[in-house]
């Protein structure tokens, strides 16, 4: 949920920058000597839209936040359940190391011995 | 020399700064933006000289334009402020993320301990083998009160049966006497090992 609310702020900022690069699209098409009437109108549409969708958006997430926050700073934390996943990794990691040193002795003991020389 | 500390805005308050600034925001966009196409409408009748009313038109469009440009920055700003207000009060969003995080946690680490708990298993089953092999052979080394686990259970089904303990243990007793003999640079070998072995014993 927090994600969705971060995402659509994301796509406001996108928006907001569609809005100025509408308006210079639009006043650059106005500086030529032959306008692109049809250009022209979709710019415009486009910046009228972008600048109702940004005001809306923003506007609902601030409602939001009025209804939701208390000014009190959160206390919960997942410090717990990460120690204890990270004990049972350690817990793991060692009995690979041990599996490990009895791995190699027994391979030293299953090795010939090595060849006297007379 | 006295130091200032900014105080910290009210939640209510914060969030109708928040409201203002866009507000402000977007009228500016809107404005400028209809003042700029008002602006390059050609008039015909103009009270100062077409050169100087040009010279104008110029600089306030550059100004309105930069105004625009502006207020897009003061919006990015914003959106930037309600991401950090979001993420720092938001809290059944805050509270969503930490129970699914100590529930992915939690999961990994009663898996880890799962498959800890099957390898032990499997591994008291191979020990006990090990053992029966090991204390079995000639190169038996232990002591009469450190029983090992295979003896141990021996000696359990042992008392079930008595008759039939006493007619194995000498065989064992057998089979341990004659291969003691042979080989005694392996059994120091192995001695240090079997000496490592009872000292790592819990």
């Amino acid at each position: 949920m927090a994600n969705e609310r971060l995402r659509a702020l994301e796509e406001v900022e996108k928006e907001i920058a569609m809005v100025l690069q509408c308006a210079g699209n639009i006043v650059m098409e106005l500086s030529k000597d032959k306008h692109n009437a049809s250009l022209l109108d979709r710019q415009l549409v486009q910046f009228q839209s972008s600048v109702n969708r940004v005001e809306s958006e923003l506007s609902g997430q601030i409602r939001y936040l009025t209804q939701v926050a208390t000014g009190q700073p959160h206390e919960g934390s997942t410090y717990s359940s990460r120690k204890d996943c990270q004990m049972a990794l350690n817990r793991a990691e060692y009995a690979k190391v041990k599996l490990g040193e009895l791995g190699r002795t027994c391979e030293v003991m299953l090795e010939p011995p090595p060849a006297q020389q007379t | 020399m006295a130091t200032q500390r900014a105080l910290p805005q009210s939640k209510e308050s914060l969030l109708q700064n928040y409201n203002k600034r866009l507000k402000d925001d977007i009228r500016s966009i809107l404005d400028n933006f209809t003042e700029i196409i008002k602006t390059a409408k050609i008039e015909d009748e103009t009270q100062v000289s077409r050169a100087t009313q040009a010279e104008q038109d110029h600089y306030e469009m550059h100004v309105r334009a930069a105004n625009i440009v502006r207020a897009g920055e003061s919006l990015m700003k914003l959106v930037s402020d309600l991401k950090q207000f979001l993420i720092l009060n938001d809290f059944p969003s805050v509270n969503d993320a930490i129970s699914l995080q100590n529930q992915q946690l939690r999961s990994l680490q009663e898996e880890c301990d799962k498959k800890l708990t099957s390898l032990r298993d499997e591994i008291a089953i191979d020990l006990y083998e090990l053992e029966e092999e090991y204390y079995s052979s000639s190169y038996n080394q232990w002591d009469s009160v450190d029983l090992p686990l295979c003896e141990a259970y021996r000696r359990r089904d042992s008392w079930a049966s008595v008759g039939s303990s006493r007619s194995s243990s000498q065989g064992e007793q057998e089979e341990t006497e004659g291969p003691l003999q042979q080989d005694v640079n392996s059994q120091h070998h192995l001695n240090g090992h079997a000496g490592a072995a009872s000292i790592e014993k819990p």
